[in-house]
């Protein structure tokens, strides 16, 4: 069996500019910042690439800072780091959820906004993956997950991303063309295989969170408390007046994309709680579209993940 | 009962000798000896499940520049196995595959990144049969047969009935059945699989460094493999990094090395990867056991009835031995007056099971504790009331033949129930909370080994030179447990040196004497005994030097604290330095040895595959486990362990501590996540993130306690310590569950999905109830 690296050539610019001219002249290059999950999977042949650019000499990307317009925060940041430095709950709590302290270390903001999506039949080794035929996200041609289906059903399992999404994030993209910024959702495609919307020779280098008093939670369903990506996984920010609260909810690991649900209708002093937290149960099992992707049932982290929910909602409203 | 021997040394609680070494980094475990002159092994493996080679084509591969081996089953026509009776196992599959991942071809080049390039050029044309994974699939009219030889797919029935059971069942007051489904667990110990060999051309020699818990067995079966006589061959064990019986026979990749580096007339390293390893397995099987119980209204056990059903994957391996364990050991722990066990090891196109910590108990004593625990409750019984209605009275032989001669469980469940406040607690637990408990045991060694030379159990040699030094030599494998420290203090204490005295030379077969190995809990009673009697022989020596230069008889002369002296006498005493001098001068180096042999009485009953379970005596455990489950998303939190282990006599009490919070703890894995997950026999769990260890922050706080029996034929009075306490952990589990959420499950292990399924289930029951 093999678990060896392939022979790759390895670049370290030290601009966000120089970073991009290489993606844009170097064929099959990938980009590599803490290297948690990339090098886990060139070793298990999911990637060959003939270059990796290292991202982690690029300064610019490494900053956390705040003004008028809110906070932004560098790609390069460390998952450490970020879980010290956001004054966000739902951040730091999806920060710290993410795999062990060794792993949180190296591994950046950026690195799992873009983490590659997960399935049972994909996350295998190079024996496996050919003893069974492959499948539809690399060198395959049936999805094992929806052999009827024609799409790529592994999940997005990032942690970070429904929380930076229910806080209303935007994206910096580089280009040769120079940056856009775009809201988080629009990184995502919804598809399994090519998961994000940005063009090879693209890289998010900042996320722009805008200043708010949200208050903000993450919870995260796995069998162990720590390592595990998430089963499924919820964020939600709440904004609470006098007589109502107003939530935002987004997912991860239940769907190819993370998923930022429709606004619920706020929770009012007139709503029954049992009522309104039940409903909001189901609304968020319904925006969930788990697939035997993990070796753990569907159906058990659609029901696990709308009661985490409902609970970490009605927690909200009694802070 | 006999006081126990608090000594200079043995008693007090010791850091493991060879921890430094650990804990700094500098251990040199098997995969650190790879040198630049190495070549670099690798395994091709099958992609199917069931199937008949037709064709190996390696010419391409040969072809590559930078590959000097290829071997396939061709290189090498006999089979190996653990148990003499049962070697069915081709260590490279030859002319047909049993499971996915079985080795077909190995190539041994210049570099992992050629070999890999190797194993992609193998022409590899396979006809497939049908496959079975599941008991059930194999026992199907009809079904393919995994070995021409075994009809039904069967590797091993076992029938046993000790007394009648009808009777016993007819004169209950309660008579419960039930059926647990217990999956499949691997090791997963830390260290992934690793081989190096050497073939010397010149002189016909193998030299194998490997990770076994077995290397006399590994040492014979490469003797066997590739016919060579086994003096020609030397294998030595590094640091090994956890075993709990995954190296206790020998592996297929230790041959494959061996092969290759024969074949290329050089050095191969053969380092598995981590799926690899789980691929290798002969872990414990997925298991069926249905149970059936009589109670009286007090609680009295009048008899038990239990069928198991073991999923034993490809090939024999240790499977006949695990069939018979199960039943066995459904005695010695309680006065069970009739029992009868009924068992069947299947054959499936999975990787083969084999010996796993807790070997052949777990699951049964998982039945055997839940469904004693629900009865208690039908009868209003207290579950440790039921406990102490049933225990046995040691000396003895239970109805199976095993003696028993110390039996330290009643005080066991004294600690627990106390430490745990279980009477004040139990029953005014919140909503969601719950206590439960369990008792198990645990054999300290097999009486008889699998492997029946007539030879001695155990042999430790000592020597004592002109430095001073005392070096023991012994073949046991340190695999983690402490047993090169259990030597050392056994010869500091008997010869009343300090500890830094003595050294512990371990595991290698052109300097140690043969041991069996590290299995069956076997190393701290067989070889402590040893140890005492080489030190005890060694004694004699220095006693009779000082005699002489003291001049009294050497029945007169004492010896502790690094010096001789007479007791009660005005005579200056003696410095050891002094004494060693004198009894080196008589003869020059000293060496002594000292042997273990089992006691006959101790090898089991007369009946067919009596000698499994037999040993000189049991450890004993009793354990509560504090819970909270969360209705909402099925989750477990194990708050707290309380546990207490009759090890006989703690000879070092910090190790005794240490595996109890580990056996403890990987019973708590199995209770509440690991299990293996197959699509069509291939391995989905064969990484760390899918095969799900508990991590830090599952681990409970495990409030340890120790009984010591004093067993008469222990050294200084002890028995095992670190299996015992593991397979009480899940059984007390599913009953601190059943108590936290009025849910009783039978599968194990306890996943939050299959809970919240079973809570669904257990409301909408409820729900039904209340509606009626």
């Amino acid at each position: 069996m093999s678990d060896t690296l392939p022979n790759f050539q390895l670049l370290r610019p030290d601009t966000i500019q120089a970073a991009v001219a290489i993606l844009h002249d170097t064929e099959n290059a990938k980009l590599c910042a803490g290297g948690t999950d990339l090098i886990v999977n060139m070793r298990r042949g999911l990637a060959t690439p003939k270059a990796l650019v290292d991202l982690t000499a690029i300064k610019e990307m490494q900053q956390i800072t705040n003004d008028t317009e809110g906070l932004h925060i560098g790609a390069g940041v460390t998952l450490s780091e970020l879980a010290q430095n956001t004054p966000h709950s739902a951040i730091a709590q999806a920060a710290l959820a993410i795999a062990g302290p060794g792993h949180r270390f190296a591994a950046t903001v950026g690195g799992n906004l873009c983490l590659d999506t997960r399935c049972q039949y994909y996350n295998q080794s190079h024996w496996w993956r050919k003893s069974n035929d492959f499948c539809l996200k690399y060198r395959g041609e049936t999805c094992h997950v929806a052999p009827s289906g024609n799409r790529c059903r592994a999940a997005f399992t990032g942690d970070l991303a429904p929380a930076f999404l229910v806080l209303g994030a935007e994206v910096d993209i580089a280009s040769p063309q120079g940056i856009r910024r775009i809201p988080l959702a629009e990184l995502y495609s919804g598809d399994g295989t090519d998961y994000l919307t940005l063009a090879d020779n693209e890289i998010v280098t900042k996320i722009h969170l805008p200043p708010g008093s949200a208050k903000s939670v993450y919870g995260k369903i796995r069998i162990r408390g720590a390592l595990d990506f998430p089963l499924a996984g919820v964020a939600i920010a709440a904004k609470k007046s006098a007589r109502e609260t107003r939530f935002r909810i987004a997912l991860t690991g239940t769907n190819s994309r993370p998923v930022l649900l429709d606004d619920p209708a706020p929770f009012t002093t007139n709503d029954s709680a049992e009522t309104y937290f039940s409903a909001l149960n189901k609304a968020v099992q319904k925006a969930a579209s788990p697939q035997r992707s993990t070796i753990t049932a569907p159906l058990y982290r659609k029901q696990s993940i709308g009661a985490l929910a409902a609970r970490l909602a009605q927690g909200l409203t009694n802070d | 009962m006999i006081e126990p021997i608090k000594g200079t040394v043995v008693g007090q609680p010791v850091p493991l000798v060879d921890g430094i070494e650990k804990v700094t980094g500098k251990a040199v475990f098997t995969a650190d000896l790879i040198a630049p002159d190495n070549l670099t092994g690798r395994i091709l493996r099958s992609p199917v499940s069931h199937g008949r080679i037709i064709r190996i084509d390696t010419s391409k591969a040969e072809a590559l520049e930078g590959v000097t081996a290829i071997v396939t089953g061709e290189d090498c026509a006999f089979t190996y196995g653990v148990i003499p009776i049962a070697m069915n196992e081709y260590p490279i599959a030859r002319d047909r595959v049993r499971y996915r991942g079985e080795a077909v071809a190995a190539v041994a080049a210049v570099d992992a990144r050629t070999a890999e390039a190797a194993l992609e050029l193998i022409e590899l044309e396979i006809e497939e049969l049908p496959a079975v994974y599941t008991p059930k699939e194999s026992r199907a009219v009809g079904a393919e047969l995994l070995h021409d030889n075994k009809p039904g797919n069967l590797e091993r029935e076992v029938h046993h009935e000790f007394g009648n059971v009808e009777d016993g069942f007819a004169s209950a007051d309660l008579v419960s059945q039930e059926v647990f489904h217990c999956a499949e667990i691997n090791h997963a110990q830390m260290e992934p699989h690793a081989a190096l060999a050497e073939y010397d051309v010149s002189r016909d020699h193998l030299t194998l460094h490997s990770v076994s818990q077995v290397p006399f067995y590994v040492h014979l079966t490469l003797a066997r493999c590739l016919e060579m006589d086994t003096s020609h061959i030397r294998v030595v064990k590094p640091f090994v990094g956890g075993g709990f019986g995954s190296r206790t026979e020998t592996l297929n990749f230790e041959i494959i090395a061996a092969l290759l580096a024969r074949k290329a007339g050089g050095k191969v390293m053969m380092q598995l990867t981590r799926e690899e390893t789980f691929i290798t397995h002969r872990g414990r099987p997925d298991t069926e056991v249905k149970m059936k119980i009589g109670l009286s209204k007090s609680g009295k056990i009048t008899a038990a009835a239990c069928e198991v059903v073991m999923s034993g994957g490809a090939y024999a391996g240790y499977g006949l031995v695990t069939i018979l364990y199960a039943g066995a050991l459904l005695h010695g722990i309680y006065d069970v007056p009739t029992i009868k066990y009924d068992g069947y090891r299947v054959y499936t196109n999975h990787p083969p099971c084999g010996a796993m910590r807790g070997h052949g108990t777990v699951d049964v004593r998982h039945a055997f504790e839940c469904l004693l625990d629900r009865m208690a409750r039908q009868l209003n019984l207290d579950p440790f009331e039921v406990r102490k209605a049933n225990m046995l009275a040691a000396p003895m032989f239970t109805a199976n033949g095993l003696m028993i001669n110390s039996y330290g469980l009643p005080e066991c469940l004294e600690k627990v129930k106390a430490a745990s406040g279980w009477n004040e607690r139990i029953g005014q637990m919140p909503e969601g909370r719950g206590l439960g408990m369990a008792c198990s045991h645990y054999v300290s060694g097999a009486a008889k080994p699998v492997h029946w030379t007539g030879e001695p159990h155990a042999v430790v040699s000592m020597k004592l030179d002109f430095d001073g030094g005392i070096t023991a030599f012994t073949g046991a494998s340190d695999i983690g447990q402490g047993s090169t420290t259990i030597v050392a203090m056994a010869a500091a204490e008997i010869l009343g040196v300090d500890l830094g005295r003595v050294r512990v030379l371990t595991n290698d077969s052109a300097v140690t004497p043969k041991d069996n190995g590290s299995y069956s809990s076997r190393v701290t009673f067989m070889v402590g005994n040893a140890a005492i009697e080489a030190a005890k022989a060694m004694r004699e020596k220095l006693v009779a030097a000082a005699a002489t230069k003291l001049d009294v008889s050497p029945d007169e002369v004492e010896c502790e604290g690094e010096s001789f002296f007479v007791a009660g006498s005005s005579q200056s005493a003696l410095p050891f330095q002094d004494v060693a001098i004198a009894a080196l001068a008589s003869e020059g180096t000293i060496n002594v040895k000292g042997t273990f042999t089992t006691p006959v009485e101790a090898q089991g009953g007369k009946h067919r595959g009596g000698a499994v379970g037999s040993t000189m005596g049991f450890s004993y455990a009793a354990q509560v486990v504090e819970v909270a489950v969360d209705p909402d998303t099925g989750q477990i939190a194990v708050d707290k362990v309380w546990v207490a282990l009759d090890c006989g006599f703690a000879i070092n009490p910090l190790a005794v501590e240490g595996q109890i919070e580990g056996s403890v703890w990987m019973g708590m894995g199995q209770g509440l996540s690991e299990e293996t997950h197959y699509k069509n026999g291939l391995p989905v769990h064969g990484n760390f993130l899918d095969y799900r260890v508990p991590t830090i922050v599952e681990s409970p706080d495990i409030e340890v306690h120790i009984v010591e029996s004093i067993d008469p034929l222990g050294p200084f009075g002890a028995k095992e310590a670190g299996e015992g306490a593991l397979s009480g952990f899940p059984p007390a589990l599913a009953n601190a569950v059943a108590n936290a959420i009025q849910t009783d499950v039978n599968f194990l292990p306890l996943t939050p999905d299959r809970l919240l399924v079973a809570l669904n289930k257990s409301r909408r029951a409820a729900r039904r109830k209340e509606a009626s």
